[in-house]
């Protein structure tokens, strides 16, 4: 086990999807705090340092690529990894997220939690895919 | 005797110039009784048929030529009457049926225009007016083409080309200081055997209508979709991880149970996805963004995520291992994922329980081919055709139900068609379904770059670095 738990920021909206993640990834071993909105999201970052963000990027006010950008204007050399959390059919905003950053997106609709969690955990140690043995 | 002869004559000379004068005058008067009065009768009533009194009749009585002179004057004046008369109703009826037509034009709500044999304006209804922002007057006689400019796409088309045979089209309208309108056009040359200087008739109709309610539907699809996808996502979240941590804790029939619904929810996500899809597709907004995949795991998760579903229809799901390194392939890892998860849930869909789906790559220089096989009940050579149709279901007898919407391969074949793949089919009516496209690999997609602006600047700032 890692020594130090790696520290994430979940900005999510949705109650429901919030408290999920929220519960699998602190059943996890991660150390996680969240956000219900951009500005309290973007607040939160301002005060302490994560290493992974999971962000949802339609949100209520300051919505997630705002944050973002925000963030990457105040904090250019920050290493905080960003995963989008996105739904189907927003391809353009993707792009975006990109080239504000953002490491990796993940379908909400399609992933499990547990999926979840195990792209954060890849995104962690560096990326590394997951193996491609033969299933059945 | 003879002096009295002479002295009568010598007496009588002068009573005979009064009695010869008399007899003048008398004959004077009868003849200006009898002949004048007539004539000048005739050139009074002639003169009052020229000023146009057709009505005027010549009352001769002379009982001679004249009289009948008189009465064929009346009779042609008669005629002249008549004549008169029935021009004057044709040209009422002209008239009325000019009015009738102009009415007729201006109330269609579609745009008509007129051209000659020159294909110069001679009629713009009152629609067309206000399509082109145009009046009649200010572009009658003027060249068509240099009044309004269509175009289809970027291209400019004339009136060279939409007269020449029956043309129906939708086109984008620039009129009158150059406001823009979509509409559809319909034109159609007029035939050579009609007399009239009519060349060429066009029916403009103003698309903007259908393009707002187009956008409505559009709107409303995916705001409903995104609706419906939210509490979705928590449903399968929630079964999931309740799913995860009890598996082995309660016993098998709870666990079906909810796996039952897990997977039933999971069923209900494609379809949203595939409404949301297919509503993009319509409008030409589904946008693929370009990224180097490692193809096997995208494959890898849309088969897993279908693997309950199959094991609860008792269907053996196996993806062969890859044989060869599967080389990298310049695609869009959702879209890729929904072809993968279309083709896949239909074969499950139709397999009899206990039959088997299998799942394959082969990799060439070029291309990956992707082979989704089944043993379900096929597809009659008929369907064939139509099977990447939209909303096409084959009506099968030996399928119990039309299972579907009929959207799941149209939509695969529009992902793989933007990546620049091919997809196709090869059934026999019961002897199962074997579906494979393929995607370029990476070199061979170097080209495709070109076509997308984003994919090539990710490569040349070295982010997309293969």
């Amino acid at each position: 086990m890692d020594p130090s738990p790696k520290k994430i920021l979940l900005v999510e909206d949705e109650d429901f999807i919030r408290e999920l993640y929220v519960r699998q990834l602190t059943k996890n071993g991660f150390l996680i705090k969240s956000a219900v909105d951009g500005q309290s999201g973007l607040e939160m970052l301002k005060q302490e340092s994560f290493d992974l963000l999971l962000l949802d990027i339609m949100l209520p006010g300051m919505n997630g690529l705002q944050l973002l950008r925000e963030f990457k204007t105040q904090y250019p050399n920050s290493k905080m990894i960003t995963i989008l959390l996105t739904n189907l059919g927003q391809e353009a905003v993707i792009k975006e997220g990109f080239e504000l950053g953002a490491q990796a997106y993940l379908i909400k609709a399609s992933y499990t939690p547990d999926q979840v969690v195990n792209e954060v955990k890849n995104a962690l140690s560096g990326g590394q895919p997951a193996p491609t043995n033969p299933i059945q | 005797m003879l002096p009295l002869v002479v002295g009568f004559f010598f007496i009588s000379s002068p009573v005979i110039i009064i009695a010869a004068g008399i007899i003048t005058l008398v004959l004077a008067v009868t003849a200006s009784f009898w002949i004048l009065k007539p004539l000048n009768i005739l050139i009074t009533g002639t003169e009052i048929l020229n000023k146009g009194n057709f009505n005027h009749r010549f009352d001769i009585r002379s009982g001679d030529e004249l009289e009948e002179v008189g009465n064929s004057f009346n009779l042609m004046a008669d005629k002249l009457t008549q004549t008169f008369q029935s021009l004057e109703k044709d040209k009422d009826l002209i008239s009325v049926e000019k009015n009738e037509l102009g009415v007729v034009l201006s109330s269609v709500i579609d745009g008509i225009i007129a051209l000659d044999f020159n294909r110069n304006i001679i009629l713009l209804n009152k629609a067309a007016q206000d399509l082109t922002g145009f009046t009649q007057e200010e572009v009658f006689g003027k060249p068509i083409d240099q009044i309004i400019h269509l175009f289809s796409d970027q291209e400019e088309v004339f009136s060279k080309y939409y007269c020449q045979t029956n043309f129906n089209q939708p086109l984008k309208l620039v009129g009158k200081n150059g406001s823009q309108v979509k509409i559809n056009l319909f034109s159609s040359s007029v035939s050579a055997g009609i007399q009239t200087r009519l060349g060429c008739i066009l029916i403009l109709h103003d698309l903007s209508r259908e393009e707002e309610l187009e956008q409505m539907k559009f709107d409303f699809v995916s705001m409903a979709s995104h609706e419906l996808k939210t509490p979705l996502t928590s449903i399968i979240g929630y079964i999931s991880v309740f799913l995860g941590d009890y598996k082995n804790k309660i016993p098998k029939e709870d666990f079906d149970l909810l796996n039952r619904s897990l997977i039933s929810a999971q069923q209900l996500l494609r379809l949203v996805q595939n409404l949301l899809s297919v509503n993009k597709i319509e409008k030409e907004q589904l946008a693929v963004s370009l990224e180097p995949l490692d193809y096997y795991l995208v494959l890898s998760k849309s088969v897993e995520d279908l693997r309950s579903q199959a094991n609860l229809k008792n269907i053996v799901l196996t993806l062969f291992p890859q044989k060869e390194p599967v080389p990298k392939v310049l695609a869009d890892p959702l879209r890729l994922g929904e072809v993968v998860t279309n083709l896949v849930a239909n074969a499950i869909n139709y397999t009899p329980a206990g039959g088997k789906v299998d799942i394959f790559t082969q990799v060439s220089p070029d291309k990956i081919t992707t082979t989704v096989s089944d043993t379900g009940v096929g597809i009659p050579k008929e369907a064939i055709p139509h099977l990447f149709n939209k909303f096409f279901r084959v009506s099968n007898q030996l399928q119990k139900a039309n299972k579907g919407t009929g959207l799941g391969l149209y939509i695969a074949k529009s992902i793989i068609e933007k990546l620049h793949g091919k997809i196709w089919v090869e059934s026999e009516e019961g002897g199962g379904s074997k579906f494979s496209f393929t995607i370029p690999v990476f070199n061979q997609t170097k080209n495709v770059l070109d076509s997308d602006k984003y994919a090539l600047e990710a490569v040349q700032s070295g982010r997309l670095n293969y």
